[in-house]
């Protein structure tokens, strides 16, 4: 009880200290002194210190299960393992939240630190943009989202946390992903700071360079953490739903990917200024919608939005002030057109236009596709779904050029390229592959066309990139190693999707205990099924067989969970996998029968996908290390 | 040459992977449509990932209008008509939803155009500065 109040009096004492902090940068700005002020740092570290504090207090108050807090009542339970107890503290909206700002405030800190060798100005105007965000979240939390509410009289027991939320992937899953969307949030401030003071150049663009790539970094690992939770806990077996959730996160990471690509040309050619800012600003604000539209429950319907107006109402008047001032100050400040920079067709500057071409193209799709079904049905109330294959219509095929251009393109030098031999070197490689691969065209089903292309493309890019490790270890030519591991990890990722694609297997059937089922050159045998009991559920194991023609036996055994706090049953997949495929099993019970609904799926190299995701981060850890 | 002993290696271990897998390894008919259809009553689930009495009740209707022999496109229709366009995972293109299939593709072209246009504009500059 006690300790719920000391977190509240810390968060609106952090409140204060920003005022403050505030009012201390406005002196500071205007002295004429080029050192920022001690106490600028004291008071950044100090509102660090109390929102640290009070995020301390909400997760002792959960390893406690002190009912008196309305956010742990409704999310924890005594029964609850110590590990879920903890990660519950952020598996709510309240205390996400909470979550969101510590992560803020931790990196505003970081960056006072960090920024030692630039601009006094354009530092405090940093500092400044980051502590208006900040207090925008304390007065959010305070006024319609507070974790210490307090319930009177005490519940004697809590009503627990979500079972399918009870998982070690989706426990990391929100502090990673928080540090990829808020990481964004330096990158937006500075971006606006650098506008005001003229610093739009070389020296921004290689010190901001490293706060996009940490972003950057998070949100691959987080999205790759979320999906690889969706496949083994929801039990459908797929990684990516085109779910509006999953879209949210995957719009701050092209746009973040655009960037990345972006900047590089601002650094090295000192142009494209404004193209760079617009892709700060928009990142943040897209790493924002996100939060607040899953947190906010918009997105599962228009009708969870009148729940809580407050809430929704703050939100939107929240993010339209942000977007609208980063606008203005994009109008006033933007940095003016240079005739000095020049490029040829064939040039870097070419085709990391390309990239961010295609990058919006993609955005564009997620973007209209997760909004328009919520606009439509405010507009004239007509209800539509938005699913994969609207998704898949509209990018697969433009995966094709994006594939070829970036095998070609990070060959190309700036400027100009005037040795034209390498572009057509490159498509002579490509028609080759063509050539080797295309037997597999005939020897497939119409319907995997698309897939097959993605495939060959995939091993385009794979090659060339091959190429330039090759040039890297062996003939020592200076390359951009981090580049070509991310790059790397890019083409696996294409490559292991189209193969899962073109080669899973899926069986759904029902089976009583003995029964047996034969497909293709396999066969699957339902033996028996046990009980179990464990601390927070009950669950019934099912052991099935999988026998194959050689006779070798895989054993699997999927559960049916059922949890009584909150009162819920789940099916909990059993994965036995090899370096390229999964088997992947659940099986779930009919009513009022002997039989159980078996879901077996063959899924190919789907191991890769998640070492895909994270050779692409390790690349970026590479270039953030180097610095 | 090493290019071409690896592609000829990748080449074989998929024919032979194929050879496990026998050639038609696509989904039915059925699972397709499934695919596509939303479960109403759950939350952002198609009915072929949902076991619930409503998906189930959809699933044998497909089976019977599948064996009435209506294709894939009737079947959509047919749903629509007694659930409403929600009910199907690809929005048809209609005046309601012509902004959302058309812009992506209007803001490529678009984007395209403003890229190319302003590199032969550069290309030209530099060709006067030249001479």
């Amino acid at each position: 009880m006690i300790l719920g109040q000391i977190g509240f009096l810390l968060l609106v004492s952090s409140l204060i200290f920003s005022i403050y902090l505030i009012y201390l940068i406005y002196f500071n700005y205007k002295s004429v002194s080029d050192i920022i002020s001690i106490k600028i740092y004291t008071f950044t570290f100090l509102q660090l210190i109390t929102i640290l504090f009070s995020f301390f207090f909400l997760i002792f108050s959960f390893v406690n299960s002190d009912f008196s807090l309305v956010s742990v009542y409704q999310n924890s339970h005594t029964t609850k393992p110590l590990f879920y107890k903890i990660s519950g503290t952020w598996g709510n909206h309240e205390g996400s939240l909470l979550l969101w700002l510590l992560v803020l405030s931790l990196f505003s800190f970081f960056f006072l630190i960090q920024s030692r060798n630039d601009l006094k100005k354009y530092r405090l105007l940093t500092i400044l943009f980051q502590n208006l965000i900040i207090i925008g979240f304390l007065v959010f939390i305070i006024k319609t989202s507070n974790p210490f509410l307090s319930l009177y009289p005490v519940p004697l027991e809590g009503l627990g946390l979500n079972p399918i939320l009870q998982d070690p992937a989706l426990a990391i899953h929100p502090p990673i992903l928080y540090l990829g969307y808020v990481g964004s949030s330096i990158v937006f401030s500075s971006a606006l700071a650098a506008m005001i003071e003229k610093y739009v150049n070389k020296i921004w663009a290689s010190s901001i360079k490293i706060w996009i790539m940490i972003s950057w970094i998070f949100l691959t690992i987080g999205i790759m953490l979320g999906s690889f939770w969706a496949y083994y806990e929801l039990g459908w077996g797929g990684f990516w739903f085109w779910d509006p959730v999953e879209n949210v996160s995957l719009m701050p990471w092209l746009t973040l990917t655009a960037l990345l690509h972006s900047i590089i040309i601002l650094e090295k050619r000192e142009t494209f200024h404004s193209w760079t800012l617009i892709l700060a600003i928009i990142s943040f604000t897209l790493s924002m919608n996100g939060t607040f539209l899953v947190r906010s429950g918009i997105l599962n319907s228009i009708h969870t939005f009148a729940n809580d107006p407050a809430r929704g109402l703050y939100i939107l008047i929240f993010l339209s002030i942000l977007a609208f001032f980063s606008l203005i100050i994009f109008y006033l400040f933007q940095p003016e057109k240079k005739e000095t920079t020049r490029f040829f067709l064939f040039s870097r500057e070419t085709s990391i236009l390309i990239n961010n071409w295609f990058m919006i193209f993609f955005l564009v799709v997620v973007l209209i596709g997760t909004i328009y079904p919520l606009i439509l049905e405010i507009l004239n109330n007509s209800k539509i779904s938005v699913g994969p294959p609207f998704f898949n219509i509209l990018i697969i095929p433009f995966l094709i050029p994006f594939l070829i251009f970036m095998s070609i393109g990070p060959r190309m030098n700036w400027i100009n390229t005037e040795n034209k031999s390498i572009i057509k070197k490159k498509l002579l490689h490509l028609l080759v592959i063509i050539i080797i691969f295309s037997p597999m065209f005939f020897y497939f089903d119409k319907k995997n066309i698309l897939s097959l292309s993605i495939f060959i493309l995939g091993i385009f890019l794979l090659l060339s990139l091959l190429n330039e490790l090759k040039e890297f270890f062996i003939k020592s030519k200076i390359r951009n190693i981090s580049k070509i591991i991310s790059h790397l990890g890019f083409a696996i990722l294409i490559i292991s999707i189209s193969l899962n694609n073109i080669f899973s297997i899926e069986i759904d059937t029902n089976l009583k205990v003995g029964d047996s089922y034969k497909f293709k050159k396999y066969e699957l045998v339902f033996q028996n099924i046990s009980g179990k009991v464990e601390k927070n559920y009950n669950s019934v194991i099912g052991k099935f067989i999988l026998k194959d023609i050689k006779n070798d036996i895989i054993y699997l055994n999927p559960e049916i969970r059922i949890y009584e706090n909150p009162p819920m049953i789940t099916s909990e997949a059993s994965i036995k996998n090899n370096f390229f495929y999964d088997n992947y099993i659940t099986m779930s019970n009919i009513q009022g029968g002997e039989y159980y609904n078996i879901r077996f799926q063959k899924k190919f190299m789907m191991l890769w996908i998640w070492i895909s995701a994270l050779v692409m981060a390790f690349g970026g850890l590479l270039r953030v290390f180097k610095k | 040459m090493k290019i071409k002993l690896v592609l000829f290696i990748v080449f074989n271990i998929i024919f032979n992977y194929n050879y496990v897998y026998s050639k038609n390894n696509n989904l039915d008919l059925h699972k397709q449509i499934s695919k596509n259809i939303r479960c109403i009553v759950c939350q952002g689930q198609s009915i072929d990932e949902s076991n619930s009495d409503f998906a189930i009740n959809i699933k044998n209707l497909i089976s019977a209008k599948l064996e009435e022999g209506l294709n894939e496109e009737e079947i959509y229709q047919f749903l629509k008509s007694r659930y409403g366009e929600w009910i199907v995972y690809k929005p048809e293109l209609n005046i309601n939803n012509f902004i959302l299939w058309i812009l992506p593709y209007a803001l490529f072209i678009a984007g395209g155009f403003y890229i190319f246009t302003k590199l032969i504009k550069k290309k030209k500059k530099i060709n006067i500065n030249r001479y």
